[in-house]
């Protein structure tokens, strides 16, 4: 019995030798960075021009897995299984507290670790080209007349499905919700007709001036210079500010020393100029906060979600 | 759109893209000329050489294996009487007669022109028709999805020469391995026994791997009797020369035969899951009851060889306006490639060629070169390619197990992939062993989530089911879908009608 506590102990310390080591060689393989969402959507695209600049300051290949399915939730069951070394980065945004309010998975925020926020995207109500309104007061004036037939493509549990749903809630309307995982589903949805709304972001600026979409209220604080002609939603008597944040975790457990590294590329990547090109490109803005900061914002954003959720009727009891 | 085409040519001309795309052809080429080994096949195992390359460069090599994998058979086909996959057996009924009546160089050249022809037409077909499709595309919704995929699942249980009972079985398969996993609706665990090596599901590719490839080579090795082939025939080094104009004379002199072969493969290529194997039977089938002397057909006629290689080029031109219209795959080829695109960011769909055009008309023209490309390879080594023949199972069958585990370790870069095709590749093999067909399952497979996808958007969006038939389109697939079934299982009473009357002299 002895002899096998001395060897466990043996074991242990030579594990505890090890681990530094382990992180001060950090990174000496290519770093899966897992985007639960499908590839040419939102997240994919704000993510996919991060990843040659953190692989730049980290000194690694960044691979980008899709692992896609079920309001994101296979992705993030998967990340949160994957080893803590720092070998596994999950790039998530507020979905992964809703979708835990909504019941959808029992994975949670405080399963990982935070690295960094990147990224603000605001939400835009969208409108299908072959619905009949011209502004948000046509369509309050028509889902008033017709509660729940007015369809709207969402990722259930996920930020656009919250977006029409605090909209619903401001306005006392009621729409019916169509599952449309992704934004670029949604999009085909859309321009076809199949769903007369959904939640869009200022990158399908081109599809609306090309008369293909329209645009009926932008969900941010003022208006966009990109779009100068979309209300606000407050400009419109509703309260709403709403926007998609994406940041960068990592599994609960990864050693301190590793966060340290990916914190220190990420807020080095997040600098460069070109991440910021490429965000405009995607509707949004650059927003970043470090691991510090980060932490405290993931534990307001679940608090807020959390209200947000029960608010609408939508957390499961 | 010519203007971007002849940006999308000049773009593969350059040295970076065209490299991937000859050795994609030659690859191909090869790969369809060994029997046994199956453009499929060819083209999983060039996958994990793609992923290091950027999108155009990895499907310029794709499209190059399938155009050159889709001609590859016909020289094996003409000269061994043996086809190198199954899109050339048609051609083995004409081309062999013919190479053995004296005329080697007249069935290979016949088939290498018509392929040509047959592909380039394909090709217009593909620049021409993607564009207005993905728009019709579009007007699909999801009733109309669940019911073009209902029609593809209809045709190809009733294609499944052996049984169409064991057709359906197996599309039935397929279709319950999609439901393991978490649903992709609501997220609920299915059948995965709270193991969390299935909560995510079988990935597709490696379950594909595992059923096409791995059960495949199994079964090759048993029947390693096969591919065995003569040594006088590979000793003997038949000249292949011939009169090119002439042979291009006698194609282009049968305008109407040229062009109802190139649709017989376009249209079986554009359907969802039919692949090459039936389009150049159907032409060959085709081409003899319209043909004013269909009795001298398999006695090594050119219209044979002619409808059989051009039908299964243009094939190759369906199947790529399928997967960027619609974004989903025609065949296991396609589905491949379409995990290619996956693997490097790329969404397929009705929005595709609008929004990569750059991406959309590189395909189109590394499609045009490959065909150049095969022409030239061919011309080259057409011999060569017989002595490839030579090469013993028990050196390629190793090789290629490797390179299918390689694929799917690097999909993910996990070993749970390595062993979903470990499981698969024995299951399928299982399959074979019992008579089912695997092409339907592969389908049941491909379409699985899609079909349950659509399902439900259809009900979420309105609850009245008869939408599905109501809605003209829909309900056109649906009627088609309907009469394909009724179709085959007329066709199979008959035939086991025919075969009891001849048996019951017996008892």
């Amino acid at each position: 019995m002895r002899t096998v506590l001395r060897i466990l102990a043996a074991t242990a310390a030579l594990a505890a030798m090890a681990m530094p080591a382990a992180a001060q060689n950090y990174p000496e393989r290519p770093i899966k960075m897992i985007v639960p969402w499908a590839a040419g959507g939102d997240t994919d695209n704000i993510f996919r021009p991060f990843a040659p600049l953190l692989q730049k300051h980290i000194g690694q290949p960044i691979v980008i897995a899709n692992v896609t399915g079920a309001s994101g939730t296979v992705g993030a069951r998967e990340a949160k299984g994957s080893p803590p070394d720092g070998y596994t980065l999950y790039a998530v945004h507020d979905y992964i507290h809703l979708v835990h309010y909504a019941g959808v998975t029992d994975v949670k925020y405080s399963d990982f670790e935070p690295i960094c926020l990147l990224s603000a995207t605001p939400s835009v109500l969208t409108a299908s080209p072959k619905t009949p309104w011209k502004s948000w007061a046509e369509l309050a004036e028509d889902a008033k007349k017709r509660p729940g037939q007015i369809t709207v493509g969402a990722t259930l549990g996920s930020t656009s499905h919250i977006f029409p749903a605090l909209i619903e809630k401001a306005a006392g309307v009621k729409f019916k919700y169509v599952s449309y995982e992704g934004l670029a589903p949604r999009m085909n949805a859309i321009l076809g007709g199949h769903v007369d709304l959904t939640d869009s972001n200022l990158t399908q600026k081109g599809k609306v001036d090309a008369g293909q979409l329209k645009f009926l209220a932008i969900a941010a604080e003022k208006r966009d210079p990109e779009a100068p002609d979309v209300p606000t939603l407050k400009e419109l008597g509703m309260d709403i500010v709403y926007a998609v944040l994406r940041g960068l975790i990592v599994p609960k457990g990864t050693p301190a020393a590793v966060r340290a590294k990916l914190d220190e590329a990420c807020g080095k990547a997040a600098k460069e100029p070109e991440f910021a090109d490429a965000m405009k490109k995607q509707g949004t803005r650059v927003s970043y906060l470090n691991a510090a900061e980060y932490g405290p914002f993931l534990d307001k954003l679940d608090r807020e979600s959390k209200v947000i959720m029960t608010e609408l009727g939508l957390a499961k009891q | 759109m010519f203007e971007l085409l002849g940006h999308g040519l000049l773009t593969v001309l350059q040295w970076n893209y065209l490299v991937p795309l000859f050795a994609g052809t030659l690859i191909g080429i090869i790969g369809g000329a060994l029997p046994g080994v199956t453009i499929t096949m060819t083209i999983i195992v060039i996958l994990p050489f793609t992923y290091g390359l950027d999108p155009l460069q990895g499907l310029a090599a794709m499209t190059g294996v399938y155009v050159g994998g889709s001609a590859g058979g016909l020289v094996t086909a003409c000269l061994l009487g043996i086809p190198g996959t199954p899109s050339a057996i048609a051609t083995t009924f004409d081309g062999f007669p013919m190479a053995r009546g004296g005329a080697p160089g007249r069935a290979i050249w016949l088939g290498v022109w018509s392929s040509l022809f047959g592909g380039l037409l394909g090709g217009l077909f593909l620049i021409l028709v993607t564009g207005p499709l993905a728009a019709i595309a579009l007007q699909f919704g999801p009733w109309e999805y669940f019911s073009l995929f209902v029609l593809a699942m209809a045709m190809v249980a009733g294609l499944a020469e052996s049984s169409f009972i064991k057709g359906l079985l197996s599309t039935a398969i397929g279709l319950l391995i999609t439901v393991i996993g978490t649903d992709p609706i609501g997220s609920v665990p299915r059948f995965t026994f709270g193991s969390e090596f299935i909560s995510g599901g079988f990935p597709f590719l490696p379950v594909l791997i595992g059923i096409f490839a791995f059960a495949q080579i199994m079964s090759d090795i048993e029947k390693a009797a096969v591919p065995k082939t003569p040594e006088a025939v590979l000793t003997a080094q038949p000249s292949l020369r011939v009169s090119h104009l002439k042979v291009i004379g006698e194609i282009l002199s049968r305008p109407f035969l040229l062009l109802w072969s190139t649709i017989v493969g376009i249209l079986i290529g554009v359907l969802p899951a039919i692949g090459g194997s039936a389009a150049n039977m159907l032409a060959y089938d085709q081409a003899k009851k319209f043909s004013r002397h269909p009795e001298r057909f398999g006695t090594g006629v050119p219209e044979g060889i002619i409808a059989s290689e051009s039908s299964n080029n243009a094939n190759v031109g369906g199947s790529l306006v399928t997967i960027m219209a619609f974004g989903i795959p025609g065949d296991a080829v396609t589905a491949v490639m379409l995990g290619a695109m996956t693997i490097h960011g790329i969404q397929s769909g009705p929005l595709f060629v609008s929004q990569q055009p750059a991406l959309a008309y590189g395909i189109y023209a590394a499609y045009i070169l490959a065909h150049l490309l095969m022409v030239l390879i061919l011309a080259a080594g057409a011999l060569f390619m017989l002595q490839i023949t030579r090469v013993r199972l028990a050196v390629l069958a190793p090789v290629v197990l490797v390179l299918c585990v390689i694929g799917a370790y690097a999909l993910n870069n996990t070993m749970q992939s390595v062993y979903v095709l470990l499981i698969f590749g024995v299951f399928g093999y299982a399959l074979v062993k019992g008579g089912f067909p695997l092409a339907p399952l592969i389908l049941g497979l491909i379409l699985g989530d899609q079909i349950e996808i659509n399902l439900i958007r259809a009900i979420m969006t309105d609850d009245n089911p008869l939408l599905f038939f109501t809605r003209p389109i829909s309900g056109a697939l649906l009627f088609c879908a309907g009469l394909s079934v009724a179709l085959a299982v007329w066709q199979h009473m008959r035939h086991r009608a025919r075969t009891a009357r001849e048996e019951a002299p017996d008892f």
